[in-house]
């Protein structure tokens, strides 16, 4: 008898939260920023521009990509000149409408402040993983002659968390890793145009207002300027890479679920004391190798084995080095099996 | 006074060829259900039974040696199973098929009934559970199919079929029936015969032999 059946307690479903710098080999500061000229001029370059960590075409990844979104369309070229309101900037707008608001006639509240524009950071996938990890990021956003200002979010503040249609929604504020900076405003907001954006950590993206951004360092902006222009092609996508890569340090973690079977395997200090080992017998008639091994025989576990009904052999585990198992001992070991 | 030694040993499990398999069917046909132990790189004649310093070093050239990683193939893992028997067992079970190879021509049939020696007291026996049987290569086989053990698992598993690749297949009865396959791409423009392996194990003992199977190539 070598199979044993396991019982329903001998299975446990677990999901552990694993967290990670966001970016590229784990890093959890993003110092360097690189477009690729090929992208950027690309229709893609006309929706948003990608954000590399290096220059090197064989190391370069997207780290993650920036969209400008405005209701009316301004902020970039029309696709055809006789059709006013129609552009990127507006189909950006319809799309994050559609994700984050789920309605297309709502425009986006950051803090008390309705807004009809917006900077979108969005991670890529490979970077956000799960999600992005509450309450670990520093943004570095420099301004054409205002020093440097953080943000973060606020989701070490909150209370309760607010949920909308893009999951979890925090919203972005001065301050660093959590932290709220109060100097310009007691929750991190601007002094006039509400929050700097929301935080929207289950599908890995930054919303920033561009309101809060274009006030003067007094207001809690860094003077960004966004442009209403609709005669330059990705002007304001533009002016937030300069603005991020001025900053020099982006700082994120990410978050991942990972859900593991567990299976406890329990040999009982009766079982498992023999084997079918061809040299733990001495010949072909089956005689046990030595005569110590009659009345107190040793084994040596070295492998697990899971199967199903039907004995196939579904999952194999080795130890690490061979477990001894004699009429004296009970061995419990944990199996893990991940998807 | 001492702390008790509560640790549990964690180790990370792979799915083999087959679970794979089953995984990917998705007919719930991957369900764990039971488990065995094996102790496959362990050669007992390291044990020591005369080491001057006693008994607690009887495995010591076994204890700490390292081990291979896991196998994803199926026939790979759990050779060697450990079994439960009764404690004084002196004899342990050993299969018996009357052959030493298994060679077939293309389209011949052979019904290989297994038995078991040192069972249960008496010298040989029929396993009442029937015996697994294992055919490394199922593409070497037109028929492949255990008879004589009419449960549930050994009617899915016998009725059980993969195409393609060089997959195994296993089944369960107390004969297997063999047919050697016609199909002559298998054996290309060079080869003359196919060889793969037959495993036979107790299901009720854990007893296991392994034969080479052959198959020769007749028609061209």
């Amino acid at each position: 008898m070598s199979f044993k059946r396991l019982d329903p307690e001998d299975f446990l479903v677990s999901a552990d939260s694993i967290t990670a710098g966001a970016w590229t080999n784990n890093a959890s500061t993003l110092a360097t920023y690189h477009k690729n000229s090929s992208q950027a001029a690309s229709d893609s370059g006309r929706y948003y521009v990608s954000v590399y960590n290096s220059d090197a075409a064989a190391t370069q990844e997207v780290q993650f990509n920036i969209a400008y979104g405005e209701s009316n369309g301004l902020g970039s070229l029309p696709y055809d000149g006789n059709i006013a309101g129609k552009s990127p900037t507006s189909t950006v707008y319809g799309q994050f409408q559609n994700i984050v608001l789920g309605d297309e006639n709502s425009d986006f509240i950051f803090g008390e402040y309705t807004s009809s524009r917006f900077y979108a950071l969005t991670l890529d996938r490979a970077r956000f993983k799960g999600s992005l990890f509450p309450g670990t990021m520093t943004l570095t956003l420099s301004g054409s002659g205002v020093s440097t200002r953080t943000f973060t979010d606020n989701s070490k503040e909150v209370t309760s968390t607010v949920f909308n249609e893009a999951g979890r929604v925090f919203q972005l504020v001065s301050g660093s890793a959590g932290t709220v900076n109060t100097s310009v405003n007691t929750n991190g907001y601007s002094a006039n145009s509400g929050s700097y954006g929301l935080f929207l950590p289950d599908i890995g993206t930054i919303l920033l207002n561009p309101y809060a951004l274009d006030g003067t360092a007094d207001d809690g902006g860094i003077a960004l300027a966004t442009s209403d222009a609709v005669d330059t092609k990705a002007i304001n996508t533009d002016k937030m890479f300069l603005a991020v890569s001025g900053g020099a340090s982006f700082t994120i973690n990410s978050q991942e679920n990972l859900t593991s079977d567990f299976v406890f395997v329990r040999a009982r200090n009766s079982e498992y004391n023999y084997s079918a080992n061809p040299s733990f017998i001495s010949s072909s008639t089956g005689a046990v190798l030595y005569n110590d091994f009659i009345n107190a025989p040793q084994t040596f576990i070295t492998t697990v084995g899971l199967y199903n009904d039907e004995n196939e052999l579904l999952a194999t585990a080795k130890l690490s080095k061979p477990l001894k198992k004699d009429f004296t001992k009970e061995t419990l070991v944990r199996v893990k099996l991940d998807f | 006074m001492g702390y008790l030694n509560n640790s549990v040993i964690t180790v990370d499990a792979i799915l083999t060829n087959k679970g794979r398999e089953l995984l990917a069917r998705g007919d719930g046909s991957f369900k764990i259900t039971q488990f065995a132990l094996s102790d496959d790189e362990i050669d007992y004649t390291l044990y020591n039974p005369t080491h001057p310093s006693g008994s607690a070093f009887y495995g010591q050239a076994l204890e700490s040696m390292p081990l291979l990683e896991a196998f994803p193939e199926t026939t790979q893992n759990l050779r060697y199973k450990l079994v439960t028997l009764p404690r004084g067992t002196s004899k342990m079970p050993v299969l018996d098929v009357g052959l030493s190879q298994i060679t077939l021509k293309q389209g011949a049939s052979l019904v290989i009934t297994p038995q078991t020696l040192n069972y249960l007291g008496a010298n040989q026996v029929f396993e009442s559970s029937g015996y697994t049987a294992t055919i490394a290569d199922v593409r070497t086989m037109n028929v492949f199919e255990g008879v004589g053990v009419n449960t549930t698992q050994a009617t899915n598993l016998n009725s059980s079929q993969t195409l393609g690749t060089n997959v195994s297949k296993t089944v369960i009865g107390t004969s297997i029936n063999l047919t050697a396959t016609t199909v002559n791409t298998l054996f290309g423009t060079t080869l003359n015969e196919l060889n793969t392996t037959l495993t036979l194990i107790g299901r009720d003992s854990g007893a296991r032999i392994t034969v080479p199977v052959k198959v020769t190539k007749t028609t061209t």
